[in-house]
């Protein structure tokens, strides 16, 4: 593929979410300057996954703005936010039935074009179409090291692999801004270690920035350029991840009781 | 050289059926001709269903209104009272139409998801039952309307006409519409599979195991939906103008809730989400009653039609046993006919492991191999 030119930031301004009467965001703002790792971290129920929710267009925020590049995000439909570059994994894994291939390939929806009627007619552009998308997938499944499990089912895959579907999948969409959402929750230490590469890699080769929520602190820190604390669903802090760690706020809410998952 | 041998492994099952499909007429009298009519009709009307309840995931209780669009529609538009086109015309019309109606219902179909879907298409064959009823002048009221036979370039698709005899088998009307039946079916079978093997198809997959995933990934949601449900409205019609060719009159109280409850039963005793499983499925249900009618005599505990001495009629007795499949099927083969077909062959592929393996062609064998498994396990939907 053709080397993507630098991603545009993602500008998070204001946000709030309010359930009925729980607010979930209040105020939030950060920066995701292109081209970098940005970890959102924070004790459980602090907003991160509706942050994602936000950012993907999955819920709408009761005020303020996400922006990438010049397009407003807020206002779009999930769909649409993929088309602009936007990928997404979840916290618990959620697959369609089929293959890895089959999987990957709805990845790659938002870039083919081919419709009802040039599939039901299988129409040689709609077949060249899918070979094409179909060798893209296959190598992203290489990068992502599934390339063995290509062809399986992914209701047999390990736990673990499962998970790097979901990554594979998110990556196929050839995402600028790439969101990832406890990408190691889970795994042991030898697939963490793993997945951490596989981040690290993409991030080199592809030049997309990536938001990570994560628990797993040693994989915040190693992969982290800069982080924002969610607390109760304020940020709470920002800065990089030594900044963050040092940070007494930061400390009370959250690492204070965490560090000791450090050693993973 | 090995490609066109594998290429004829792979589709030698499915060219030995078409070729006994094609030499059927030449052997079976007009009774068995007729089952199969109306079971490649079905089947047509059950990949239709099975498009958008077994694939997307969306429960269609008004199959029978659309089948019943696609009837009516053909009778209409070929036939007097109506504009009298030619009837090869008037049969795509007719599934044209068939897809504008369900187009129309599509602000429905787009927004209401799974089950509430179900109880919203109901009102379609109500709504659709009394139009039949009513509407004297286009459909023909309680007694409905007598067919207008397809004709293609001179050849009609009745006993009329010039007598033909092929192979020392004259050809009447039965067989006759026998290859229509087959030509409309195949069409139907490779356009479907080729929707689900595509794009269409994943995306609609997708929405069906988790709307969130499929729309973060781009699906345009309500798109796919109404386009599902407009798709498989079209099949519905094209296998409402084969049954109505089949049966050469058409009345309003056929096209009945029954009626769509009876497609449901197909999709479900075939298999969720698979062309040939909703094949089978649709001859099942189809082929049982006029089966069971033909042979009442030599069935114990059933009577014979219009005996009428209390015990169970043939009708009633079909019904009983596909009630009977479908709970089977739900207790002990969840992904139905095809599935059961699947695991079989796995089982068999197991227990052969075959002597040549690595040399007959581009298989793909080890990662092939734990693969047959089957994969019912479903995918949880995402809840935010």
């Amino acid at each position: 593929m053709t080397a993507p030119a630098a991603p545009p930031a993602l500008d998070v301004r204001g946000v709030t979410v309010r359930f009925a009467g729980l607010l979930a965001l209040d105020d939030v703002s950060f920066t995701v300057a292109p081209g970098t790792v940005h970890a959102v971290i924070g004790p459980n129920g602090a907003g991160k996954s509706t942050c994602f929710n936000v950012l993907s267009g999955l819920y709408r925020p009761t005020a303020g703005s996400v922006r990438l590049g010049a397009a407003e995000l807020t206002r779009l439909a999930p769909h649409r936010i993929a088309a602009l570059g936007v990928a997404r994994t979840f916290q618990n894994i959620v697959t369609t039935r089929g293959t890895v291939a089959d999987n990957l390939m709805l990845g790659r929806h938002a870039l083919s074009r081919a419709g009802f009627a040039a599939g039901a007619l299988r129409l040689p552009g709609a077949r060249r179409e899918q070979r094409a998308h179909l060798a893209r997938a296959r190598e992203i499944a290489e990068l992502t090291g599934l390339g063995a499990h290509f062809d399986a089912p992914v209701a047999l895959l390990s736990y673990g692999d499962r998970k790097r579907v979901e990554l594979a999948r998110a990556l196929c969409l050839e995402p600028r801004v790439l969101l990832l959402d406890e990408p190691v929750a889970g795994m042991n230490a030898a697939e963490r270690l793993r997945t951490a590469e596989v981040v690290r890699e993409i991030r080199a080769e592809l030049g997309l920035s990536v938001v990570l929520v994560e628990h797993d602190m040693g994989l915040v820190m190693r992969l982290a350029d800069e982080v924002t604390v969610l607390d109760f669903g304020r940020a709470v802090a920002h800065g990089t991840p030594d900044e963050v760690r040092r940070d007494p706020e930061v400390l009370r809410a959250y690492l204070g009781t965490a560090t000791g998952e450090d050693a993973a | 050289m090995s490609d066109l041998r594998s290429l004829l492994l792979r589709r030698g099952p499915l060219l030995a059926a078409a070729l006994l499909l094609c030499a059927l007429p030449f052997y079976l009298d007009a009774f068995w001709l007729r089952i199969g009519l109306f079971s490649m009709a079905a089947a047509i009307g059950a990949v239709g269903l099975g498009l958008l309840s077994g694939t997307a995931g969306q429960l269609s209780l008004g199959h029978a209104f659309f089948l019943a669009v696609g009837a009516y529609g053909y009778v209409w538009l070929a036939g007097e009272p109506g504009p009298g086109l030619p009837p090869a015309v008037a049969l795509v019309l007719a599934v044209l139409l068939a897809g504008a109606a369900g187009g129309l219902f599509s602000p429905v179909a787009g927004r209401v998801k799974g089950i509430y879907l179900g109880v919203a298409t109901l009102a379609l064959v109500f709504l659709g039952h009394h139009v039949l009823l009513t509407a004297d002048s286009v459909t023909g009221g309680f007694n409905g309307r007598s067919v207008p036979p397809l004709e293609l370039g001179g050849f009609a698709f009745d006993g009329s006409g010039p007598g033909l005899t092929v192979l020392g088998v004259p050809f009447g009307a039965e067989e006759r519409l026998w290859y229509l039946g087959l030509t409309l079916f195949a069409v139907t079978w490779f356009t479907a599979r080729g929707l689900l093997r595509g794009r269409p198809g994943r995306a609609l997959v997708a929405l069906r195991d988790s709307e969130t995933a499929a729309s973060v990934m781009g699906v345009h949601v309500a798109r796919y939906r109404s386009a599902a449900f407009v798709v498989s409205s079209m099949y519905a019609g094209l296998a409402g103008v084969l049954l109505a060719l089949s049966f050469r009159r058409v009345v309003p109280d056929y096209f009945s809730l029954a009626l769509s409850v009876d497609y449901l039963a197909m999709i479900v005793i075939g298999g969720l989400g698979s062309v040939a499983g909703a094949t089978a499925g649709a001859v099942f249900v189809t082929a049982l009653p006029l089966l069971m009618t033909r042979y009442a005599d030599q069935l114990p505990l059933v009577a014979a039609p219009g005996s009428g001495d209390g015990s169970i009629g043939p009708t009633e007795a079909s019904r009983y046993l596909y009630g009977a499949a479908i709970v089977a099927v739900l207790l002990f083969a969840p992904d139905g006919l095809h599935g059961l077909a699947r695991r079989a062959r796995a089982r068999l592929r197991r227990r052969a492991p075959a002597p040549g393996a690595p040399g007959a062609g581009p298989v793909p064998s080890a990662a092939a191999s734990p693969v047959t498994t089957d994969t019912t396990a479903r995918a949880k939907e995402h809840t935010p």
